[in-house]
């Protein structure tokens, strides 16, 4: 502000020029005033844009690319038209701006568009040339495949694959471009937009044509594939996705695999696998776990049959098992598919790590339905369970981690790999929660099951059957499904826990389950007949325990890292973006370093435009001539001493503009009267007084804190000022040796409305700066303001509410600027403080209330649109 | 103030069905247009008060559309809309003289006020 008051100056002592056509002059305001206006209203879409960047950043909850780009570019624009506009107000000044501003858009886009960085190669791999140093071009799946095959005796089907690079052939740019248009736009909270949209997108992709070389490769090496085998031999196509690297991040079951697919659907089960990259699931989760979707790239493994006899998964280490001494084996006759989609009953194994590898606990699936089901029972032998435990022996060895592997037995009797890779770190750690001797309190309504995930929640039931049920999914309920099919997977964004009648922990939909941090109780039929929707209930997954209501105890004890968007790469480009945002370098408008050139980030040029922008209509008064009486002394039934600036339209008309006063009842600004009421409401109390000559001298002199030299000591730049028209006040106010600004705009339309303040402590020690500015904080957070407090520099903020609720939070600043001053005397005494606060908060209770105009005090009376628009 | 009027350009058609539902449910005159060529001829035939106007659009796309309307009435407030994801169409249509600029998903609300802010523009002018 010290700008300010050093063109004031110069306006006071300057020689008047002649002045202007009144017309001319008028019009030229008008211009003015409108870009300082539009200035304004874009340095609170840019501050709370930030604001809304940040709180998305540190929430500890999941957000996606696009919201974080609508955000970033809605910083831009607005800081943008602020440029724009102080140097239209300026006469073309600060063009260092535009530079500044042009480096940050270009580092910003820099950021947002970098994309990893991948090796080409050849279109085509057989398996038998991948090892794990080509995952770059094949995918995580297909590189592990390939190095069992290559690097250990175990047995893989023959297969190729149709790699990143042929991918990246096939979806050129344009089509891509278009395809990241449509997600753009997407709401993924929206299911019937989300399916509707991923209906497109695989549309886009199964029409654009393959080039016709890729086709005929594929052809060629299918037809090794049955030289290998047998003529006409079917292939699994199975997705093997790029760029899934992040650590505790499996993306299981979210890519579609076609199985028996024969030579003339070649083509078209591979596009339709490189679609499954935009299904539904793919797509919800990749948000969920801050991935943009060109950080993932489909690669396809073209797989020859196996007529599997028995299939399942094996865990090298049983997840569940406390001890950490068994493989856990899930098994079903015929094809793996039914273990992992979890509609099947499986059979259970538990083999001991050790070899020779003992059986140590066994469960076949018709035991566990009550009835009979020879037709799922895999009835392995122990010969077969034996060799499976070697294999997983063999692949955690060579992969160096516990492994989560895939695998058939074919008719001979000859055991295939299907798939092995790690199982999540947080998914084999020790269990920390314990299950034994339940929590006081009542007992749980309903026990057992199979914990796929361990934690605690709360939530109501609901019950989804359908797809289209989907839609209403509220919010934090409890999930409850019959079978844990990985279809349900866009739901687990917003439960708060899982509940299944069937299902294992194998399944994907428990893996999702896991990496999203939820509860998940598996294999419960029970839940289906005993849970009814709406139902409020507590899951506590590792006690196998569900009980009736919120349960507070429970939920304390619960353990359970969240924190979903971890090391992702949404969340490292929100990180460096982020640098170039909100850093706020520019705090002190009286400093030397205020100046465009030290501009740094976004928030630095709102900063300073802002600062700017106000000088500049002081400016047009110096350019235009205000004679003396601009800044006119407000007089009336009025403690201190006042000075009122019009900058238009603030005064009442017929008003006398040639007297050096104004009076109270002569002032139509609307913030201002708001600001007026609340400095009006209570008579002044303190300090004590040391003149008689007026109330301004004390406050702004020494003698109230004489052992600091104050830096400001004439009498101009101590005044207090109010610029006005009759929608905008700023007031800027010297507190002896802080600093306070209340600014408002106030308006019919919502989107302009707001009103701020700044304070900021002076040469005091910190520490007291630093106690008045939190007590400040304090009360203006009860009464819904948004705080920024950094050491004594506090920014609280309210805008786009309604009138009525603005005139409110004026009213409680213009009280605080009046009597927070009292604290001054009393700012080492915790007690005094306390007791002031008290006070403090009592008065604009009663003052709020009070006031005729008004007809609550209510905090939330403005939420009110009606009253928006008297 | 009188009724606001609007044109809006954009190439899809649901789209443009609820973005017009939305504005007349809100006392606004909204034409609209599923293309430039149309979007121009248009505004060769009425007066509106501002135009909203998607970027990706078969033809002329909707910045060189902008340009086409500033070249006959300079005045006229545009606000860009658009899923173009990256940045710098942001400030592209802010340099090339926009009003303002929205990515889709939009605010509705936010939108409107927009709409609100350059009509009272476009009378001032």
């Amino acid at each position: 502000m010290k700008n300010i008051f050093s063109y004031l100056r110069e306006i006071f002592s300057n020689t008047p020029e002649p002045a202007p056509d009144p017309e001319e002059l008028k019009a030229s305001f008008k211009k003015r005033y409108g870009l300082f206006r539009g200035l304004l209203t874009a340095n609170n879409n840019a501050l709370q844009a930030m604001a809304e960047l940040e709180k998305i950043y540190y929430s500890g909850e999941s957000y996606r690319m696009a919201a974080v780009r609508s955000k970033v570019t809605a910083i831009l624009v607005n800081v943008f038209k602020m440029i724009k506009n102080l140097r239209e107000m300026s006469g073309g000044r600060y063009e260092e701006l535009e530079t500044i501003f042009e480096n940050i858009g270009r580092e910003l886009d820099a950021i947002f568009e970098r994309r990893p960085q991948r090796s080409e190669g050849p279109p085509i791999l057989p398996l038998k040339e991948i090892t794990l140093k080509q995952w770059d071009q094949v995918g995580e799946k297909m590189a592990n495949l390939g190095e069992v095959t290559v690097r250990t005796d175990l047995k893989v089907p023959p297969a190729f694959v149709i790699t990143a690079s042929a991918t990246r052939r096939f979806l050129s740019a344009k089509v891509l471009a278009e395809i990241n248009r449509r997600l753009q736009i997407l709401d993924p909270d929206d299911f019937d937009s989300l399916f509707k949209t991923c209906e497109e997108l695989r549309r886009i992709v199964r029409q654009t044509p393959l080039p016709a070389d890729l086709e005929e490769l594929i052809h060629l090496h299918y037809s090794r594939l049955e030289k290998e085998t047998h003529r006409g031999v079917k292939v699994a196509m199975r997705s093997s996705a790029l760029g899934e690297d992040s650590a505790g991040v499996s993306f299981a079951g979210l890519y579609n695999s076609i199985l028996g697919v024969d030579k003339e659907n070649l083509i078209s089960a591979y596009k339709e696998v490189i679609a499954g990259k935009y299904g539904s699931k793919a797509i919800a989760y990749r948000r969920k776990r801050g991935y943009r979707h060109e950080d993932i790239e489909m690669c396809v493994g073209c797989m020859v049959m196996i007529d599997a006899l028995q299939s399942g998964v094996t865990y090298s280490i049983d997840p569940s098992g406390e001890e950490r001494d068994t493989i856990r084996i899930n098994a079903v006759a015929g094809m793996a598919r039914g273990v992992v989609d979890g509609t099947k009953a499986t059979d259970l194994y538990l083999v001991s790590r050790e070899k020779p590898h003992a059986l140590v606990y066994s469960q076949l699936s018709r035991r566990r339905d009550g009835e009979a089901s020879p037709a799922t029972a895999a009835s392995l032998t122990y010969g077969q369970i034996k060799r499976l435990a070697e294999a997983a022996m063999t692949l955690e060895e060579h992969f160096g981690a516990p492994q989560d592997i895939e695998w058939s037995f074919d008719a001979q009797g000859r055991l295939y790999i299907l798939q092995s890779r790690a199982i999540p770190a947080s998914f084999h750690q020790p269990e920390t929660v314990s299950a034994e001797g339940g929590p006081a309190g009542e007992a749980p309504i309903l026990f057992g099951g199979i914990c796929a995930s361990r934690g605690v929640a709360c939530g109501k039931v609901r019950k989804i059957e359908s797809t289209e049920q989907m839609q209403s999914f509220p919010q934090g309920a409890v999930l409850l499904v019959e079978h844990p099919l990985p279809e349900w997977a866009p739901l687990l964004g917003r439960a708060s826990a899982l509940i299944a009648a069937h299902g294992s922990e194998a399944g994907h939909l428990a893996t999702v389950a896991r990496e999203f941090a939820i509860p998940a109780l598996v294999n419960l039929p029970e839940a289906l007949t005993l849970l009814e929707n709406g139902r409020t209930i507590t899951v506590n997954a590792a006690a196998r325990a569900i009980y009736e209501g919120c349960r507070d105890d429970l939920l304390r004890d619960d353990t359970v890292k969240r924190d979903v968007m971890a090391g992702s790469p949404v969340q490292r480009i929100v990180t460096e973006a982020l640098q170039h945002i909100t850093p706020l370098n520019l705090n002190d408008p009286a400093s030397l370093q205020f100046k465009a050139k030290w501009c740094e980030t976004l928030h630095d040029i709102t900063r300073f435009c802002h600062e700017k922008s106000v000088s500049e209509m002081f400016n047009f008064g110096k350019e235009f001539n205000f004679h003396e009486g601009a800044a006119k002394r407000l007089v009336g039934k009025v403690p201190l001493e006042w000075w009122v600036i019009d900058l238009s339209d603030g005064f009442r008309e017929g008003v006398d503009s040639s007297l050096p006063t104004v009076r109270v009842e002569d002032v139509v600004s609307l913030p201002m009267m708001a600001i007026w009421e609340g400095i009006s409401a209570y008579p002044w109390e303190g300090p004590p007084r040391v003149s008689m000559r007026g109330f301004g001298s004390i406050i702004f002199q020494s003698t109230m804190r004489p052992d600091l030299d104050p830096a400001v000591p004439s009498n101009l730049t101590s005044r207090n000022y109010f610029l006005i028209s009759r929608n905008f006040c700023n007031l800027s106010v010297r507190l002896g040796y802080h600093y306070a600004m209340i600014e408002s705009y106030l308006s019919e339309l919502l989107t302009e409305n707001y009103v701020t303040f700044r304070f900021k402590g002076g040469a005091a020690d910190l520490r007291r700066k630093a106690v008045r500015a939190k007590l400040l904080a304090e009360i203006l957070q009860a009464w819904d303001f948004r705080i920024e407090l950094r050491s004594d520099a506090l920014l609280a903020r309210v805008k786009k509410r309604p009138r009525e609720y603005l005139e409110d939070r004026l009213r409680i600043l213009g009280y605080l600027t009046l009597h927070a001053r009292q604290l001054d005397m009393v700012m080492d005494d915790a007690h005094m403080v306390e007791h002031y606060k008290n006070k403090f908060m009592a008065d604009i209770a009663a003052m709020l209330a009070g006031g005729d105009r008004r007809s609550t005090g209510e905090a939330d009376n403005g939420h009110d649109q009606d009253t928006a628009g008297r | 103030m009188d009724t606001i009027k609007i044109l809006l350009v954009d190439d899809e058609a649901d789209f443009r069905d609820i973005m017009a539902a939305f504005f007349t449910r809100r006392k606004m005159a909204c034409h609209t247009a599923s293309c430039c060529l149309e979007a121009l001829d248009l505004l060769g035939r009425e007066q509106f008060d501002a135009v909203v106007m998607d970027v990706v659009m078969p033809g002329m796309d909707g910045l060189a559309c902008m340009k086409e309307m500033h070249g006959v009435i300079p005045e006229l407030p545009v606000i860009i809309l658009t899923g173009n994801a990256s940045l710098n169409t942001g400030i592209m249509s802010m340099k090339q003289g926009a009003f303002d600029f929205c990515l889709k998903p939009v605010d509705m609300q936010e939108l409107f006020e927009k709409v609100l802010l350059a009509g009272e523009k476009r009378r001032a002018a």
